[in-house]
């Protein structure tokens, strides 16, 4: 199994949410509606004259220890095996948030049905030989998907690695 | 190790986790579970969504029969443990005689608490919500009920008061603590939940005890302080759960429950516990706490799944967290809400019906616990930022005025991609104006 993700370049992001506006579209979401699967969040640095602000666009990471597999009660929540995305059953989904309190990356979204719904790294246009909307949109290419050991270390966002690695879950391979 | 003959007491999610855990590290020996019913593992966490007619009772059992023939688990069904001999490391289970084992897991969970109030053990009219036959009780309860109490203002309590008044039933929601949710909301977070179930027609008591029932043959009394009487089909016993240890109560390391390390071990060679039966470290007090949540027992258990089949991994440990709708509201609580001690600071903000209402709990400016309601997107991220100690010192000295949704969401990237931890309190970073 190739384990499959998305990789970010910081440097590259300017904002502009192109890529929130096409996960909306691609996902059928109603524009005036918060839910996105992709969200783009702001990091400001340093002081006047040296300030700098970054952007983040953010989905589910597909976790390769995914902790909000392991904490749902419905067993709703399981790995492919093809290319590892994590997919969301939502006949047996309950609407119990406990996902979304396990994600350390707010990735599961709950539309009007009270179900969980999330990111799939477009799981259906990529079986179609597309790339997810996202990254298709991108104007600044500044985000990519493929097998992760594929993916540049270079444009790899570290941040999502920093905070898996901090947070908890190990699993014997790591061992 | 591999050939290991391993025992696991208990049929739940840490039982299942341990189960997986330990075959899909190699682990080729043979896998034991007990159980004291005969149906495969049991979620209670799904039962008020069964009870809500949101999904069939078969959902109840998640893993289903299967789990047990793909894991190549041998299930002694309907064996409820009668003595664990850890000198002999043996088991005995009713009806089925003598188990010996190389590593056992305790994962027996816990059973309801009924108060000792005259008249409450005694009454087949009073029903506690935990095992798959008491679901069913109360499902066929709610068929013939038209006015119930609820007692204990707990997280279940408020989810059967919200149950039985979806499903029309008369409902009175009675704590003897003056606010709902006592152990894990923060008095304004709890105030405006009160209120609104208030709203949705249930009849909120607090601050109020029974103090006894007297049953019938369809209906029983409740006695309240001040001699007022109440009538109703049924009392709903939502007073907290306490983990099932009697056998084990004299050969291992108690406080609350079973105390185990980091790897799921208790003070007893080849004997690990996990889930609602045991107590785990904390990372937030660093103390050994019992915290019974379904995520947190499958945590606990995949990890002793893994010792158990010898490797050597280390538990992250859990804090109080819990997550849950009501009425179309959704309330989190995460950490310490009521620390002791000097410095703590809250900061409450929002109104639910807008943007959410937020309560942050700072003890010496580190976040330490949080009541969320209606904006739980936030709640993963601010776990995160409670385990990992983070310190708001710059944040919290510009004052409350400043705190919105935006503003916290902003913090959190701050302190997850920055460096504002708890080893930097005090550094020579300057405080910058964030809520602009």
């Amino acid at each position: 199994m190739s384990q499959y993700a998305f990789s970010f370049d910081v440097s590259r992001c300017s904002g502009c949410m192109a890529c929130v506006v096409a996960c909306q579209d691609q996902n059928d979401f109603v524009a005036d509606e918060t839910v996105a699967f992709r969200h783009v969040t702001k990091y400001e640095e340093g002081e006047y004259p040296s300030a700098r602000i970054s952007y983040f666009s953010l989905a589910c990471q597909q976790c390769g220890d995914a902790p909000c597999i392991i904490v749902c009660p419905a067993g709703a929540i399981s790995r492919r095996q093809e290319d590892g995305t994590v997919l969301v059953n939502r006949d047996l989904c309950v609407g119990c948030h406990s996902c979304e309190l396990a994600c350390p990356f707010g990735a599961p979204k709950f539309p009007e049905d009270g179900k969980m719904a999330k990111c799939d790294l477009c799981v259906t246009r990529r079986e179609y030989g597309m790339k997810p909307a996202c990254v298709r949109v991108c104007p600044a290419q500044a985000l990519d998907v493929g097998p992760i050991e594929e993916l540049s270390k270079k444009k790899a966002e570290k941040a999502s690695i920093a905070i898996l690695k901090s947070l908890i879950f190990v699993s014997p391979k790591d061992v | 190790m591999k050939g290991e003959r391993l025992v696991i007491l208990g049929n739940g999610g840490a039982a299942i986790a341990a189960a997986r855990a330990a075959r899909t590290s190699g682990h080729n020996g043979e896998i034991h579970i007990v159980s004291d019913t005969n149906t495969p593992a049991f979620n209670p966490m799904l039962s008020p969504y069964y009870l809500k007619r949101i999904i069939p009772w078969e959902n109840c059992f998640p893993f289903g029969q299967r789990f047990y023939n793909d894991y190549a688990v041998h299930l002694h069904g309907d064996s409820p443990v009668e003595s664990l001999d850890t000198a002999r490391q043996q088991v005995t289970l009713a009806r089925r005689g003598k188990l010996s084992y190389d590593k056992c897991l305790i994962a027996t969970g816990a059973s309801p608490f009924i108060p000792p109030i005259p008249g409450l053990r005694s009454s087949p009219r009073s029903l506690p919500l935990r095992t798959a036959s008491s679901v069913r009780s109360l499902e066929k309860a709610i068929g013939s009920a038209q006015r119930m109490l609820v007692l204990g203002a707990s997280l279940v309590g408020l989810k059967v008061a919200e149950i039985l008044r979806k499903r029309g039933i008369d409902v009175i929601l009675l704590d003897v603590v003056d606010q709902i949710l006592p152990r894990n909301a923060h008095p304004s977070s709890a105030a405006l939940l009160a209120a609104y179930f208030e709203e949705h027609g249930v009849h909120v008591r607090l601050g109020c005890a029974l103090e006894g029932m007297e049953g019938a043959t369809d209906r029983v009394t409740c006695h309240f302080p001040e001699g007022i009487l109440e009538e109703v089909d049924f009392v709903a016993v939502c007073t907290g759960v306490r983990p099932n240890l009697d056998f084990v109560r004299d050969q291992v390391e108690i406080k609350q429950a079973v105390v185990a390390d980091e790897g799921m071990r208790t003070s007893i060679a080849n004997l690990y516990a996990a889930g609602d039966v045991s107590q785990g470290i904390n990372p937030l007090s660093g103390e050994y706490e019992w915290l019974g949540t379904w995520g947190n027992a499958c945590i606990q258990g995949r990890v002793a799944g893994y010792n158990m089949a010898g490797l050597d991994i280390a538990c992250p440990g859990s804090i109080q967290q819990n997550i849950s709708p009501f009425f179309g509201w959704t309330y989190a609580q995460l950490g310490n809400v009521h620390p002791q001690g000097e410095d703590v600071r809250s900061i409450i903000f929002g109104d639910p019906r807008r943007e959410g209402h937020f309560v942050l709990v700072f003890q010496r400016d580190v976040l330490v616990g949080a009541n969320l309601i209606n904006c739980t997107q936030l709640a993963g991220k601010l776990r995160w930022a409670i385990v990992r100690k983070t310190c708001w010192k710059d944040y919290l000295s510009q004052g409350d005025e400043g705190f919105t949704t935006y503003a916290i969401e902003k913090i959190l990237n701050e302190t997850a991609y920055g460096v504002s931890e708890i080893g930097l309190i005090g550094s020579s970073r300057k405080p910058r104006r964030i809520f602009s």
